[in-house]
């Protein structure tokens, strides 16, 4: 049996009066390059918080690599990508990166340098190692945030819509790391809107309103829609699952 | 110049701060509710005084066999005073009295008192002041000055009332004179001396608590907090972390506030610097723990400036900064023993002007780190329910 990095059982969640994630099963394997698409509000970021322990579900359980969440060891493997740079303005690239290191790993002086530069050197900031982060472009900061959120090595990687305001040069030096992170065993998890970046994706997973209405390569998607391509598929098993019927597009 | 575009910017500014009811409501409450305290600490009514009097009058026994004791002529007038509730005292009970604090001053009638008078000699009465709150010197001090005033006529009613007196009476001349002394500072100490210390301790409060406040309100707003909350860091490491962090700036705060108070300024300063530290950096403590406790109540940095007159502004006025404690009204009493600055401005005040000993201040210690372990509890616990 394959070492599941995710369970998700019923997990349901709620703010206030509106329903974020209404019973969502889930499971993925560890290394599988996981896709999680759905359009703006589906609850994408809802379960990447939740998976990443920021939040706790309503109703339902989430476990990671078999750990319950809330779970120390399961944050200590995780690494969670927030969609906006969230990073201390006013510190140097390095201090934010050397910064998130310590909170997972002990160790300072020359270990600490070593990874950090090799992180810079992975996300290729190592010029700007030294510059406060209000200084960085969009991009830039994205590159920053990612670099936060990898330092520590983690073997599950949470990334939240990585790519939105990206230019297209560097969403593809993006998808490289990604795909090299996952080549050497890192599971990844990308929440998306966008149809076309959930193809770089080993498998989908089409979220709308709260729920996971189906999952699978891309092309079986589009298969089992009998439709063109991946966004005809996500609007059929949209409609279907609101009970309106699956004509393809 | 468009008066449309003028009326663009200002309906939208408008409608911007309506929307914000927490704004309005600021505007509208918090002026009535500051204006309304400095209003009721200001037109209180005067504070009584308990002061010692020790009659040392041996009295005079006139050629007619009479014994008079103008002593008790003058403990009459000073009691009478409003300002003032006399107890009577042995000198050693008062000397204590005053030393503990629980009187504001002694009155000490010298034992010739009457004879100086009626021998036309003049006399004067002791008053030692407790002398460590400029307000309650200034009090005492216009409550005995009025008294004394009092005092020619009343001792001439009493002489001519005694079996015997001539028809004419004896003017009493020259009037009794006050021989004031100071048990802590005295008269050279100005109100800089006095208000020093408590305003020490009230700007480290007022710095730290803003700065903490905005700085982990930012911590919410760029999302790292989000990235704290994903990693394997605990609640209380998170807050543990913003107290270290902040106390290193807060002592370095409170070193230049006293001795720029102390250099510069001149302010006394009898007691330990070591002692003051402490008292900072329990102060400190509270101060960061309350700034990340109120900065989950405030979305941004406007809401956080709110805070002011809500947290502060009352613990200046009510915290023995301007007046002291003991003379507000009783429920203004039971808000300044809730507040922080309370213990704080009182610890250092009796360290720097009467060079009060750890063991002094012991009690105010506890309070500041009751205050400082019960805030940050609760604002672990915000910090829990806000982020996992």
């Amino acid at each position: 049996m394959p070492v599941l990095a995710l369970q998700v059982e019923g997990v349901t969640k709620s703010f206030g009066r509106v329903r974020a994630l209404d019973g969502v099963d889930l499971e993925v394997r560890a290394g599988e390059n996981f896709g999680l698409v759905g359009p703006n509000g589906s609850g994408k970021t809802t379960l990447l918080r939740l998976l990443a322990g920021v939040l706790r579900p309503g109703g339902g359980t989430l476990r990671v690599f078999g750990m319950k969440l809330p779970s120390v060891a399961a944050r200590q493997l995780t690494g969670y990508m927030t969609q906006t740079a969230a990073l201390y303005e006013d510190l140097s690239v390095r201090e934010n990166v050397s910064f998130f290191w310590r909170l997972y790993a002990s160790g300072r002086g020359r270990s600490l340098r070593a990874k950090v530069d090799e992180v810079l050197e992975l996300v290729r900031l190592t010029d700007r190692a030294s510059s406060p982060v209000r200084t960085l472009s969009g991009g830039m900061r994205q590159r920053a945030n990612l670099a936060c959120a990898l330092v520590h090595g983690p073997r599950l990687l949470l990334l939240d819509e990585p790519t939105v305001g990206v230019d297209p040069e560097l969403r593809l030096s993006l998808w490289e790391h990604f795909h090299r992170m996952n080549a050497t065993g890192t599971t990844l998890v990308v929440s998306t809107h966008v149809m076309d970046e959930a193809r770089r994706c080993g498998r989908i997973g089409l979220i709308s309103a709260g729920r996971l209405i189906a999952d699978g390569t891309a092309e079986e998607l589009i298969a089992g829609a009998g439709a063109a391509d991946l966004e005809a598929a996500f609007l059929h098993y949209a409609r279907k699952s609101r009970g309106e019927g699956g004509e393809a597009a | 110049m468009k008066i449309e575009r003028i009326l663009a910017i200002a309906s939208r500014i408008v409608r911007q701060f309506l929307r914000d009811r927490r704004t309005v409501a600021f505007l509208i409450l918090v002026p009535s509710f500051v204006m309304g305290l400095l209003g009721y600490l200001v037109n209180q009514e005067r504070a009584t005084y308990e002061v010692a009097l020790v009659n040392a009058d041996a009295g005079v026994t006139l050629p007619s066999g009479a014994v008079v004791c103008l002593g008790d002529v003058v403990a009459g007038a000073l009691g009478g005073e409003s300002g003032l509730h006399v107890v009577a005292m042995t000198p050693g009970e008062a000397q204590d009295a005053l030393a503990a604090g629980s009187i504001a001053a002694v009155f000490t009638l010298p034992g010739g008192l009457t004879r100086d008078v009626v021998t036309g000699a003049g006399a004067s009465i002791g008053l030692r002041l407790e002398g460590a709150q400029a307000a309650v010197i200034q009090a005492v001090s216009m409550s005995a000055a009025a008294a004394l005033r009092r005092c020619p006529q009343l001792l001439q009613d009493a002489l001519a009332a005694l079996p015997g007196a001539p028809s004419r009476a004896v003017p009493v001349k020259p009037p009794l004179q006050l021989d004031v002394s100071y048990l802590h500072g005295g008269a050279d100490l100005g109100p800089l001396d006095y208000m020093a210390s408590a305003f020490i301790a009230g700007f480290v409060f007022f710095f730290v608590f803003l700065l903490t406040c905005v700085s982990f309100l930012r911590e919410r707003s760029s999302g790292t907090i989000e990235r704290l909350a994903a990693s394997p860091v605990s609640r209380g490491e998170v807050v543990l972390g913003y107290l270290g962090g902040f106390t290193v700036f807060a002592i370095i705060e409170a070193l230049i506030i006293l001795l720029f108070a102390i250099y510069v300024l001149g302010a006394v300063f009898v007691g330990s610097v070591w002692l003051v530290l402490l008292v900072e950096l329990l102060l400190t403590l509270g101060a960061v723990s309350l700034g990340i406790l109120l900065s989950f109540f405030a979305r941004n940095e406007l809401q956080v400036i709110q805070f002011v007159p809500l947290v502060i502004i009352p613990q200046f006025l009510l915290g023995g900064l301007v007046w002291p404690v003991e003379t507000l009204a009783r429920p203004l009493q039971w808000i300044a023993a809730v507040m922080p600055l309370t213990y704080a401005a009182g610890a250092m005040h009796d360290v720097m002007i009467k060079g009060a000993g750890i063991g002094d201040i012991a009690g105010n210690l506890v309070f500041l780190l009751g205050f400082a372990v019960v805030v940050a509890a609760l604002a672990a616990a915000v910090l829990r329910r806000e982020v996992a």
